[in-house]
């Protein structure tokens, strides 16, 4: 089960904060819902951790995140990661490419390119989510990782962003995801717009 | 002389051959008081559950079980090197492979065994597994059977790298199994290379689940004191197990005891020996406790034996009048990552070159190529004797696309190629001798119940208007009563079955049986045989199977073998206990046991009246005044090797509509005349009949195994995998006509399959031909409203008006 995203978030803060953001491997890892950095193996190679809880069951993700590149001057950066959660009943691997782009006056933008594979009871029974929970991963992702980069700043904007992060939730909400995956589904159906 | 209506009474209250007798079963199962494996409960049970891989294909590269261990309740934790130095992380498959009982080193499919975790309950063991960790190293699936002996494809099965045999013949890479060819090649090919006419076609039968509604498990407790095995076991065929435990376990086989008790459905997917049952046995043999193993759900349609998977390319050479001059057929078999296909141990390819059909075919050659993949091992019959269903759903087709490209009526090319009445008993292209049958009468019977010319017209009219409409015709033959012992074995075991019958002083008895019921109420029917055969009410003869200590040895239930093999071992035994009767009754009636006629319950000496003396009589007097030199008692046993298989055959047509905009079908007829040789039970005949027309429209509409390119499972559960209930299953309209056989002693042929085997194609059909007239040859299966509504937008027609 393979899904391939792309997403772009507009950012009201200067692309340097956002590039400086985006080298902090363990501040990123942090904008996934329930991931986070357990251990640094060397200068690209980290291990980690995603909690997920669906309704009374939680399980954990234990994995492997490499940096494969980091680009000052396309601010870009590649990573692969991989992880199985703990049973092994499941597991996902995903490339992630994400790039700050200048848009002038002080905005930036975060564009995501993602592609995850899924196997064990996760492709059996998510599958036909798949898409529109990760998109709903995605688009947390990508609402946490501008809270930081906001909270970088100064003023009344970079305070409740940095009250956002510190709100940000420790583990992911699978049910929530779908939830939302779900209101985006009928919103599609009946609004014809995007989910 | 007895009058006419007191005699039928006395045939009547017997209850034997002929009489819709109500199942002697049904009181428990409808009250909840049926005994399964599940309901075995021995004091201090322990519980197994199963580690599972989540990948289709992956090394694993360390398994730590420290977790587990620590949980309160959890008692032992097996990985492959924990059996291995039992030599047991591996075992033998009925088709000459061999599979792996844990995974050794890497996994090959989804879901695939890795480790079991014994607690003291199934709730603790349930944790535990959660508690396993195991790091895979992920390797590319192989899914597409097609892409199996790509040059570069992915090796499964390392194990057997420099091997060029694997059981079954010659392999070619290291992804096939084996070649199978039969008929002749060159005799075909000619035939095809002058023919007027030829039609070629590639269709598949997909990757189906039996999904029966209780799913497998065991019970195995072994005595360390008295150092005896006993396993209650979801099989068809527990002789069979107990002769696979002892040949594993070294234990002698008098020291094994399998039971199999009442049975929620089989369909075939209990006749194999799995990997849980054999670490439930392990698990017990080691801690010397009872340990029983339950499938969820989810495992059983994700491991336990699948059905089908044949990618087959049939042709066929005509005249222009239709009539069928040759036949050729190739085959890739997709058997998953262990060859362990269910069938007669010379059988690769089951008994698929039965695929000539109803159809007089002078010349056929049949090539089949089974490939290893990254799925679930298996392979068996479901619900069908032997790849029987893949070969008529072949000649089914086939015969009705030669229709449409010659533009012949579908009933009108069947009369013109069926085998005639009297050419029975019929040898076929492919070297089988069918006993026989009557084809042409059953096909017309149909036609005019159902008035067949007045529904093409409708459906000219229909087209006319757009709508769509569909005719199903199927005229199958079926293969079933496996099998006689020159051709057919199990692991070296003769395919023969067995009956041991007691009478009692008082008259009743108690009959033992090899085969075992599944459901299909062998207790009421083998009583009726009995009842018949000697004179005794079946209300009073008890019958019991699938105790390995009790029942003689016999080779079990499925392929329809039940009534060919063991009812025919059940009549014989019973004649066998009829003739000492005879001589028994002639000691106390002082006559010669040649001047007794035999008459329904009772010895009657000729020209006689009043000299008689019934069975019941004789019963009593077999325990204290019997003839000079003969022992007494009053019992016999029989183990039968059949002559030949019996050919049961039916007519079938369905009659569907189809809404152009939804593509939802709606079965508006399925008429199913049937015909089994001798009926023992009408009552039960029509429940199996109906049983297998469901099972054959939940094949044809909706069941599908499916995998993502990865090899994960996409309908693991029923949320995905169809399984019909009342709401969704048609009507059905029954009919037979009785052709018996020759050969069998009562004329019977199996019957509980043939459904199955004739439904499936003829739903199909339907489908097909509702869209014929478009230019459509070949629509596959499963025809899912979603499936058909694609078929009916590639064509436009929901855009019309």
């Amino acid at each position: 089960m393979e899904v391939k995203l792309e997403k772009k978030f507009s950012i009201a803060a200067p692309a340097a904060n956002a590039w400086r953001l985006l080298q902090d491997i363990k501040a990123v890892a942090e904008c996934m819902p329930g991931a986070q950095i357990t251990e640094q193996l060397d200068d690209t190679h980290y291990k980690g951790q995603v909690k997920m809880r669906l309704g009374p069951a939680s399980a954990t993700f234990n994995g492997e995140l490499e940096v494969k590149s980091l680009d000052p001057n396309e601010k870009k950066m590649e990573m692969f990661g991989k992880g199985t959660d703990t049973s092994g009943a499941s597991a996902a691997t995903m490339n992630l490419t994400a790039r700050v782009l200048d848009s002038g006056n002080g905005q930036c933008e975060l564009v995501g390119v993602s592609d995850v594979s899924v196997s064990g009871k996760m492709a059996n029974f998510g599958g036909r989510m798949m898409n529109q929970v990760s998109e709903q991963i995605l688009k947390q992702f990508g609402d946490n990782f501008t809270s930081r980069v906001m909270a970088m700043g100064e003023g009344a904007a970079a305070e409740q962003a940095a009250a956002a992060v510190a709100q940000q939730p420790k583990e992911l909400n699978a049910l929530a995801l779908i939830w939302h995956a779900l209101l985006g589904f009928f919103k599609s159906l009946f609004g014809g717009g995007k989910a | 002389m007895a009058t006419t209506a007191e005699s039928m009474e006395r045939e009547q209250k017997l209850e034997g051959i002929g009489c819709s007798r109500k199942r002697k079963e049904d009181p428990r199962f409808i009250q909840g008081k049926g005994n399964y494996v599940d309901d075995v409960n021995l004091a201090g049970t322990l519980f197994a559950s199963v580690v599972r891989s989540p990948h289709a294909h992956a090394r694993i590269k360390s398994i730590n079980k420290a977790k587990a261990l620590a949980l309160p309740g959890v008692h032992a934790v097996l990985t492959a090197d924990d059996l291995k130095p039992l030599k047991l992380h591996w075992m033998p498959t009925l088709a000459g492979d061999v599979q792996a009982v844990l995974a050794d080193e890497k996994v090959c499919f989804q879901y695939q065994e890795v480790a079991v975790v014994i607690a003291d309950n199934r709730y603790i063991a349930a944790d535990g597994v959660d508690l396993v960790e195991v790091e895979y190293e992920p390797l590319p699936a192989l899914v597409d059977p097609h892409k199996a002996m790509d040059a570069d494809a992915p090796i499964i099965r390392e194990d057997l790298v420099g091997k060029d045999e694997a059981g079954q013949g010659k392999r070619l890479h290291n992804n096939h199994i084996f070649r199978w060819e039969v008929g002749d090649k060159a005799g075909t090919d000619k035939v095809f290379a002058g023919a007027e006419v030829t039609v070629k076609q590639a269709m598949l039968n997909p990757r189906v689940h039996p999904c029966p509604l209780e799913t497998c498990g065991c019970v195995a407790s072994f005595d360390k004191v008295r150092g005896d095995l006993t396993v209650y076991i979801t099989s068809q065929a527990p002789h069979v197990v107990r002769t696979v435990v002892s040949i594993l376990s070294g234990l002698p086989e008098s020291k094994i005891r399998v039971i199999s008790p009442d049975i929620g459905g089989g369909f075939g997917n209990k006749v194999g020996v799995y990997p849980g049952y054999v670490t439930a046995i392990v698990a017990s043999i080691v801690l010397g406790r009872p340990v029983k193993w339950i499938e969820s759900r989810i495992e059983n349609l994700s491991t336990t034996a699948f059905a089908r998977d044949y990618h087959m390319v049939g042709e066929l050479a005509a005249d222009k009048n239709g009539r069928i001059k040759a036949l050729r057929v190739n085959v890739l078999a997709d058997h998953g990552a262990f060859n362990s296909h269910a069938q007669p141990t010379k059988w690769p390819a089951g008994l698929f070159s039965v695929c000539t059909g109803s159809y007089d075919i002078p010349v056929a050659y049949v090539k089949v190529d089974g490939v290893y993949t990254n799925k679930a091992p298996g392979g068996v019959a479901y619900r069908c004797s032997f790849r029987v269903t893949e070969a008529v759903h072949l000649i089914e087709r086939m015969i009705d696309i030669l229709a449409q490209k010659l533009d012949i009526d579908k009933a009108e090319i069947r009369f013109r190629n069926f085998i005639k009445p009297e050419q029975f008993p019929y040898h076929t292209a492919l070297d089988w001798e069918y006993d026989s049958g009557n084809y042409p009468a059953a096909l017309k019977k149909v036609m005019e119940a159902v008035d067949y010319a007045g529904l093409r017209k409708e459906q000219e009219e229909k087209r006319k208007k757009g709508e769509l409409m569909g005719i199903g015709i199927c005229t199958f033959t079926e293969i079933v009563g496996a099998g006689p012992s020159k051709a057919c074995d199990i692991l070296g075991v003769g395919m023969f079955d067995s009956c041991e019958i007691r009478v009692h002083p008082t008259g009743s008895a108690i009959a033992r049986m090899g085969t075992q019921s599944t459901g299909q109420a062998h207790e009421t029917t083998y009583a009726q045989i009995i009842a018949t055969e000697l004179g005794l009410p079946s209300e009073v003869i008890q019958v019991e199977e699938g105790d390995t200590s009790t029942a003689p040895y016999g080779l079990g239930t499925y392929g329809s073998r039940s009534t060919p093999v063991g009812g025919a071992a059940t009549a014989n035994a019973a004649r066998k206990i009829r003739d000492k009767a005879r001589k028994i009754a002639a000691h106390l009636l002082e006559v010669s046991p040649d001047d007794l006629d035999w008459e329904i319950d009772r010895f009657k000496v000729k020209g006689v009246p009043g000299q008689e003396k019934t069975m019941k009589e004789i019963a009593w007097a077999a325990y204290n005044n019997v003839p000079a030199g003969m022992e007494m008692g009053l019992e016999a046993v029989e183990y039968y090797d059949p002559p030949n298989f019996t050919y049961p055959f039916g007519a079938y047509i369905c009659v569907l509509d189809i809404d152009r905009h939804t593509g939802e079908s709606k079965v508006r007829r399925f008429y199913a005349l049937d015909d089994c040789g001798t009926r023992i039970n009408p009552m039960i005949i029509e429940g199996q009949i109906h049983g297998g027309l469901t099972e054959a429209y939940a094949v044809a509409m909706g069941q599908l195994i499916a995998f993502d390119a990865n090899g994960n499972l996409l309908s693991n559960s029923l949320m995905d995998y169809f399984v019909p209930t009342a709401v969704e299953t048609p009507k059905w309209e029954t009919d037979f006509t009785v052709t018996p056989s020759p050969h069998h002693p009562l004329g019977a042929k199996g019957v509980a399959e043939s459904p199955h085997v004739g439904g499936i194609p003829c739903f199909t059909n339907a489908v097909n031909d509702a869209f014929s007239h478009l230019g459509v040859t070949q629509i596959e299966m499963p025809h899912t409203s979603f499936n058909v509504w694609k078929t009916i937008h590639e064509l436009g027609l929901d855009k019309q008006v």
